[in-house]
């Protein structure tokens, strides 16, 4: 009973992830933690942190914005994959099967974050799996665990306990270009 | 501006696949046009038939050699998904490309025939089994009429299917219209033919009027389709969201304009169709006697080529420059 709960429970679980972008400083932790969790090679990144700067001296203004994929409910990557190779998990994460991948790059073309890169090292295509085996574990990801100002908060959507849940339900937030459809789980604050 | 990840492989793959279907499409054309229970245009259907199974060929190799894992491509067709234009466009390869070569086997001559399979080692002719050694030798002339009739949709598929694997992808504004298929079909109908015209005129047999006649109606008329389909492109992107409009500014004003205008538009469009209309003027004014200048003729041929490369080029590599950043 207790093991058919846990699967019931387990089964209708959504991944997601809120970014509190202003709280961002720019150190790259989350790039560095993520290069050394997942082994990711030089040159090619999973995440990033996008810089804009606005106005003018005395009022300059830097923004950062962390980025990575955004684990969309409707993915063109996985729709565009000619092999199945790309493909969505029950709780939302997105993974590409590595044995599957020819890396036609579709799927880079039809990503409408650019989230994706070609491995220069296996010459197939790699993304951000959300630290799948860490958060099988039960933990958190890397990203998440290492940044120092508590930018990127990750949880369940279904789960009201969650803090991701309780910060969607009292603040204000976006999602980047929902007009291509995909439905992304990258909440961004305001 | 965004690194290509599709780069010149990519662009030859478009361009070949869509000429093997505009030489398929325009073959089949003249083999269904009878006088007297025979092909009006016998030559002409004869080039495309032998010409037209070659470039796909060579295109689809060019794709899997872009492959990241070349020798994993069999993996493909392990699947089918419906979603993915690249997997349906896949198998609509492998079946034009069995269909076009169906369809030269109709228009090779006996002697062709047993001379091509003359050329079988012996040693592997003699494990043929007899029966299939017959169906090889079988004389399908009598098939040409109703494998053109079959062709139409599947060359067409063809053509369009170059244009919906740009065309579907919602995050490339640049792509993201349906005008897009039909201006590569056009675009690879009228490639077709005018490497029809081409061959023709490098054919030792002399020309026949009524063949050049025919390729020039049709090139001419797919040309100025394709230009019905490029103008409203371009002002449909202009009143289209902020996004497009941005997507487009790569070809009015960014860095594929002078490509675009000077070498599609200009040279590769416009161009020939001044070439052809000047040829054709006596037909469309009905006075004076239609005759070609070869020189004109190939030289018109050789730009419409020219010019449907020239658009998966520009297309390929400012639509990958495009998005929503």
């Amino acid at each position: 009973m207790a093991t058919k709960t846990l699967k019931t429970a387990q089964s209708i679980r959504r991944f997601a992830m809120v970014i509190d972008a202003k709280k961002c400083i720019n150190c790259k932790a989350c790039v560095v933690a993520c290069k050394a969790e997942n082994q990711v090679p030089l040159g090619v990144f999973r995440n990033w942190i996008g810089e804009e700067a606005s106005g003018e001296y005395p009022r300059l203004r830097m923004s950062f914005d962390p980025e990575q994929c955004h684990h969309c409910a409707d993915p063109s990557c996985v729709r565009v994959c000619p092999t199945g190779a790309s493909w969505q998990r029950e709780d939302g994460i997105v993974l590409v099967k590595e044995d599957d991948c020819i890396g036609c790059k579709y799927c880079i073309i039809a990503c409408p974050y650019d989230a994706r890169y070609h491995n220069p090292e296996t010459h197939t295509v790699g993304k951000c799996t959300f630290c799948s085996h860490r958060v099988d574990r039960g933990e958190v990801p890397a990203c998440v665990e290492t940044c120092p100002s508590k930018v990127r908060v990750f949880g369940d959507l279904n789960d009201p306990k969650s803090q991701l849940h309780q910060l969607l339900a009292t603040r204000r937030y976006e999602v980047k270009n929902p007009q291509t459809g995909n439905g992304p789980q990258l909440y961004y604050l305001l | 501006m965004r690194e290509p990840v599709w780069e010149f492989l990519i662009v030859n793959y478009l361009f070949l696949g869509g000429l093997s279907a505009g030489l398929y499409f325009a073959s089949a054309l003249a083999t269904w046009i009878q006088e007297d229970g025979h092909s009006a245009y016998p030559r002409i259907a004869r080039w495309g038939a032998v010409l037209a199974p070659w470039p796909v060929s060579l295109g689809s190799a060019l794709l899997v050699l872009d492959l990241g894992q070349p020798f994993r491509f069999w993996k493909i067709f392990f699947h089918f998904r419906w979603r993915s234009p690249m997997s349906i466009g896949s198998w609509l390869l492998v079946a034009f490309t069995f269909l076009s070569l169906a369809y030269l086997w109709s228009w090779l001559e006996q002697s062709e025939r047993q001379s091509l399979l003359a050329r079988i080692p012996e040693k592997i002719r003699t494990r043929i089994p007899v029966r299939v050694r017959g169906w090889l030798d079988l004389d399908a002339s009598a098939w040409r009429r109703n494998l053109a009739m079959l062709g139409f949709p599947i060359a067409v598929g063809v053509g369009i299917y170059t244009g919906v694997l740009l065309g579907a992808v919602q995050a490339r504004p640049f792509w993201n219209t349906n005008l897009v298929a039909q201006m590569f079909l056009f675009s690879a109908l009228s490639s077709g033919t005018a490497a029809l015209v081409v061959a023709r005129l490098l054919d030792q047999e002399p020309v026949e009027l009524k063949e050049m006649r025919f390729l020039y109606s049709m090139d001419i008329t797919l040309i100025v389709l394709e230009l019905f389909i490029v103008l409203p492109y371009l002002i449909h992107g202009e009143l289209s969201s902020l996004a497009v409009k941005h997507a487009l500014a790569q070809v009015l004003g960014g860095p594929f304009t002078i490509v675009f205008w000077m070498f599609f538009m200009g040279v590769g469009l416009l161009l020939p169709l001044a070439i052809e209309l000047y040829e054709f003027k006596p037909v469309i004014l009905g006075k004076g006697t239609f005759h070609i200048q070869p020189r004109w003729a190939l030289t018109a041929g050789g730009l419409v080529l020219f010019g449907g490369y020239m658009l998966r080029y520009v297309f390929v590599f400012a639509g990958q420059a495009t998005g929503f950043r």
